[in-house]
């Protein structure tokens, strides 16, 4: 019914020079400091991963209840996903930057070292290959296969929902230990030391709280350019709903994993907390509590305060920093250990995501911007407070 | 507590909005509207907007610091007890009967609140303006001193059925 989106060329080359931007970033990254570089790549590869996996984690989650209101929005997340492929190659490519962020795939390091040794069979870069591989098959497969059958309901009708909640239900199901493992295996062995068994289930959900969050920037913004006119105070409530429940998630399980180990104060667990806490990085770490729990928890307490536009764009804005912070302390600290935000940071970031955004519109553009045959639009279009 | 009532009987859904409508129109104050099934455009007329949230936060609020007060008094003031090696006064542990406590005396308050507020509890007999409220009828209470003049002509030209008045 609504037009297809117009991809201006004016917002192509802005992306593109974005792009470029991160290029040069890279390249100086590259010439000056090569450690903290490739930490930079797996950091930022990391974040627009989350936002995709969460994109279509909600896009599943969706279908999964047969929920009606969100009918209208489906083709956002299902674009939004577009970052796995790219994610992929970019995880092939960190390859060579292995012995700069990971502790043990320095053979010397392992040897002399009782614990490296008893992990090493499986922390070893051929079954960590082998396991990256697995988990990419399964995503792009599943991503592959939702965005397939969306498609042929525009054409065929409404014939394909069941398959549509299995798809859905499948990849669910996948994710949520897929996920978990590779959370575990890019980002918690940098710390090969320390582990936490609600490190990669924390990340899960926080992908999902992201997504949103990029997915109202991303509505507000395509309805100020006059698509989605359709939409309303009740789909906004509906968004900000799932900010708000995730924010109560995320406080709780940071707050579970820190005081388990705070309350054992045993020092194989705590010498992940000591450094963050105290020095150079204490900064980011309160922030980190703020940006993610307290501010949006207090900010979207008051459902009327919270449906108002620009609350919602600056927290999503906020939330998206908070992404950024939050996997920054989780990366940082145990791979170049110095707290330095400078021009590398602040370059791979938005090359990062000039890129995303520009294969996230090719992919808006290419599809109705509605999913034109999807048997609960009439739902959500009438959906109202 | 039975106070004198001007009861308007209607029997039919758009009647009655019609005559909420004009007896809103007149500054009338309705008590009370009873029917067979719930109608969402005599709720919008006649209920308010629930203040209900607003109370809730505050009860959280107030069983929030209330309980930090508590657990402080225990065990900074009353009875020190260190506990391997932590100070005294440490909050993450704090936190968690907080976070109960709190959801605990939310929960609850705003229950009783709410009981309070409508005048239900448990084994209350239900109010009934007259036997057709289950069954095809719909009534519409409003005070006696409450009333203008003209509220008897105002709910029988908008098609009451029959006008009573009863002590409810």
């Amino acid at each position: 019914m609504e037009m297809k989106f117009q991809y201006k060329r004016s917002w192509r080359i802005l992306f593109a020079a974005l792009v470029v931007v991160g290029l040069i970033g890279i390249i100086l990254g590259f010439v000056t400091n090569p450690d903290r570089t490739w930490a930079n790549i797996l950091l930022n590869n990391y974040v627009f991963l989350m936002l995709s996996i969460g994109a279509l984690f909600f896009y599943a989650i969706q279908y999964v209840t047969n929920s009606g209101w969100s009918a209208l929005f489906q083709r956002i997340p299902l674009a939004a996903g577009i970052w796995l492929p790219i994610g992929f190659i970019i995880v092939l490519v960190l390859y060579f930057g292995m012995p700069a962020l990971y502790e043990w795939t320095d053979k010397e390091a392992v040897a002399s070292d009782e614990l490296l040794i008893y992990k090493s069979s499986y922390l070893n870069v051929t079954f960590f290959y082998i396991r990256a591989v697995f988990y990419f098959a399964l995503w792009i497969g599943f991503a592959w296969w939702m965005r397939k059958l969306s498609l042929k309901e525009d054409i065929q009708g409404t014939l394909h929902i069941e398959k549509h909640i299995t798809a859905s239900g499948a990849f669910i199901f996948a994710i949520v230990f897929t996920f978990t493992m590779a959370t575990i295996d890019w980002i918690m062995t940098i710390d090969a030391h320390w582990f936490s068994t609600l490190f990669g289930l924390k990340n899960l959900l926080a992908t999902m709280y992201y997504a949103v969050a990029f997915m109202i920037l991303l509505l507000l913004w395509l309805q100020k350019q006059g698509y989605f006119t359709i939409m309303n105070e009740a789909h906004r409530h509906d968004f900000v709903r799932y900010l708000f429940r995730f924010s109560i998630v995320w406080g709780y399980l940071w707050f579970v994993q820190f005081l388990i180990i705070w309350y054992a104060n045993i020092p194989e667990t705590t010498v992940y907390y000591k450094p963050r806490m105290s020095g150079e990085w204490s900064l980011m770490f309160y922030l980190d509590f703020a940006l993610n729990f307290a501010i949006p928890f207090l900010a979207l307490m008051n459902d009327k305060v919270a449906r108002t536009k620009t609350v919602m764009v600056v927290l999503s804005m906020l939330l998206l920093l908070g992404m950024w912070i939050s996997v920054y302390l989780q990366i940082m600290p145990g791979s170049i250990g110095k707290c330095n935000i400078g021009l590398i940071e602040i370059f791979t970031f938005i090359g990062f995501l000039g890129l995303y955004l520009y294969l996230v519109f090719i992919l808006l553009s290419k599809t109705p911007l509605i999913p034109v045959n999807h048997p609960f639009l009439e739902e959500s279009k009438h959906r109202h407070l | 507590m039975s106070k004198k009532s001007v009861i308007g009987v209607f029997d039919d859904e758009n009647r009655v909005v019609s005559a909420i409508k004009k007896l809103k129109e007149n500054k009338v104050k309705i008590n009370d509207v009873y029917g067979p099934f719930a109608s969402h455009d005599i709720l919008s007329l006649v209920t308010k907007p629930t203040r209900l949230p607003h109370l809730a936060f505050i009860f959280g609020a107030v069983a929030a610091i209330l309980t930090f007060l508590f657990v402080y008094y225990t065990s900074v003031i009353n009875y020190p007890l260190s506990y391997g090696g932590k100070p005294t006064f440490s909050f993450p542990p704090m936190v968690v009967i907080i976070y109960l406590i709190t959801i605990l005396g939310t929960a609850t308050l705003t229950v009783f609140a709410f009981i309070g507020r409508t005048a239900m509890y448990p084994g209350k007999k239900a109010k009934m303006p007259g036997i057709g409220a289950m069954d095809d009828k719909f009534f519409v209470v409003i005070d006696q001193k409450n009333t203008v003049a003209d509220v008897e002509s105002l709910m029988r030209n908008s098609g009451a059925i029959e006008i009573r008045h009863e002590e409810f």
